[in-house]
């Protein structure tokens, strides 16, 4: 009986949500004239023929992320970075254990090997997604998330000390993160702090100059384009989400000292 | 034909979906286990991704002309042909960005999760959510 309670409330859940999302298909959901926003997007973002309004980015979705709502992101980078430090506090006044790593500990050679081979190839990749992201899908966040596989691959695959012992510590971690995340701040601020410094008006997250703001990142360097802040923003993004995740990780995954309760 | 077949399976595909939240609404409702509930949340926030995924191929051109990815290939170009035909064959961006920003925070609230979890099983020796709630207090 109670099964089919729980069937007949879900079943209804979802007819019901079904049946809102028809109903009201003008204004709830997005119709089809949304378009118009879209093309104004992908029209806008490498266009050397509106010099006012491009990013030089020919990756819309980088475009989109760090130019057109970069105050979205940056919030949203503050919201992961909440989330990281409330999972740390509730792990925090625990001792862990500090020992070296003996052979016996973690996997067999043969995956061990492997793995030395295949870590490093994991952290190419991942640094090419995050610092090729204005020009090819991906960005700081893939990149990122990317790279936090290789320690978790080492901590299973060797022993969650060996980390530790190769230098890869959660204090140097957590300055990383903040290094990254002064980056991304002070990013955002460059070109505002030059406008004060020159007396030339200019705006927090300006990337390119605009009519009335003469002042601009270099997007082009030598033929190759850095699409202004949007390479900054990835690369320092890419140095926070690697080392925040990669800090949860070694945190959630180090041994205690002792059983406290 | 071509028409009709695209149609149908874009109706099959966000269907599907609909039948994978109820799936996952079930697992969060009435499994006990918490690493279940949280595989079904993270099933969840994916099929919720997805939804906002869709809106960004909303009037596409014609199924004979497929969408691309909102991503310009050849450039500098040197005339607007490129860019007339890029703006009215790619998917609408934003939704991946949003979608972009809400998988990285998915991901740093389920590490979240997963060290509640942790402390969970230190505090009750169990993650059955009914054992937990008896021993509630």
């Amino acid at each position: 009986m109670r099964r089919v309670v729980s069937l007949a409330v879900l079943v209804s859940i979802v007819l019901g949500m079904s049946l809102l999302i028809v109903l009201s298909g003008q204004s709830f959901y997005p119709s089809e004239n949304l378009r118009w926003l879209a093309v104004v997007y992908l029209n806008t973002t490498y266009n050397p023929y509106l010099p006012d309004f491009t990013v030089w980015s020919p990756e819309s979705v980088t475009a989109i992320v760090w130019d057109y709502r970069g105050l979205d992101t940056l919030y949203e980078t503050t919201v992961f970075y909440l989330a990281i430090i409330a999972g740390l506090a509730l792990g925090r006044g625990v001792k862990r254990l500090n020992q070296k790593p003996t052979d016996e500990s973690g996997l067999s050679p043969i995956v061990k090997t492997v793995t030395k081979i295949t870590g490093p190839m994991i952290l190419a990749v991942a640094a090419s997604i995050g610092l090729h992201g204005h020009l090819t899908p991906g960005g700081g966040f893939q990149g990122g998330a990317t790279a936090a596989v290789v320690p978790v691959v080492f901590i299973v695959v060797f022993s969650s000390f060996y980390l530790l012992w190769k230098g890869v510590s959660s204090q140097r971690m957590l300055t990383l993160r903040s290094a990254g995340l002064i980056g991304i701040g002070l990013t955002s601020i460059a070109l505002f702090l030059a406008g004060l410094l020159l007396g030339l008006p200019s705006y927090v997250f300006q990337n390119i100059d605009k009519t009335t703001s003469p002042l601009s990142m270099p997007y082009d360097v030598h033929g190759a384009l850095l699409s202004g802040t949007l390479w900054w923003f990835n690369l320092f993004e890419f140095l926070a989400v690697s080392s925040g995740f990669t800090l949860a990780f070694i945190i959630l995954m180090t041994p205690e000292a002792e059983e406290k309760w | 034909m071509v028409g009709f077949l695209a149609e149908y399976m874009f109706t099959v595909i966000y269907l599907s979906l609909f039948v994978n939240l109820g799936l996952t609404l079930f697992g969060l409702f009435y499994k006990p286990h918490y690493i279940k509930k949280l595989i079904m949340l993270s099933i969840l926030g994916d099929t919720l991704n997805m939804f906002t995924i869709f809106l960004g191929y909303r009037a596409w051109p014609t199924p004979t002309t497929p969408s691309r990815p909102p991503i310009l290939l050849t450039y500098p170009f040197e005339n607007t042909s490129v860019l007339v035909e890029f703006t009215s064959r790619a998917v609408d961006p934003l939704p991946q960005a949003l979608v972009l920003t809400a998988v990285v925070i998915g991901l740093a609230v389920m590490v979240f999760l997963i060290f509640l979890g942790d402390n969970l099983f230190k505090h009750y020796g169990t993650l059955d959510m009914r054992e937990i709630r008896r021993l509630r207090g």
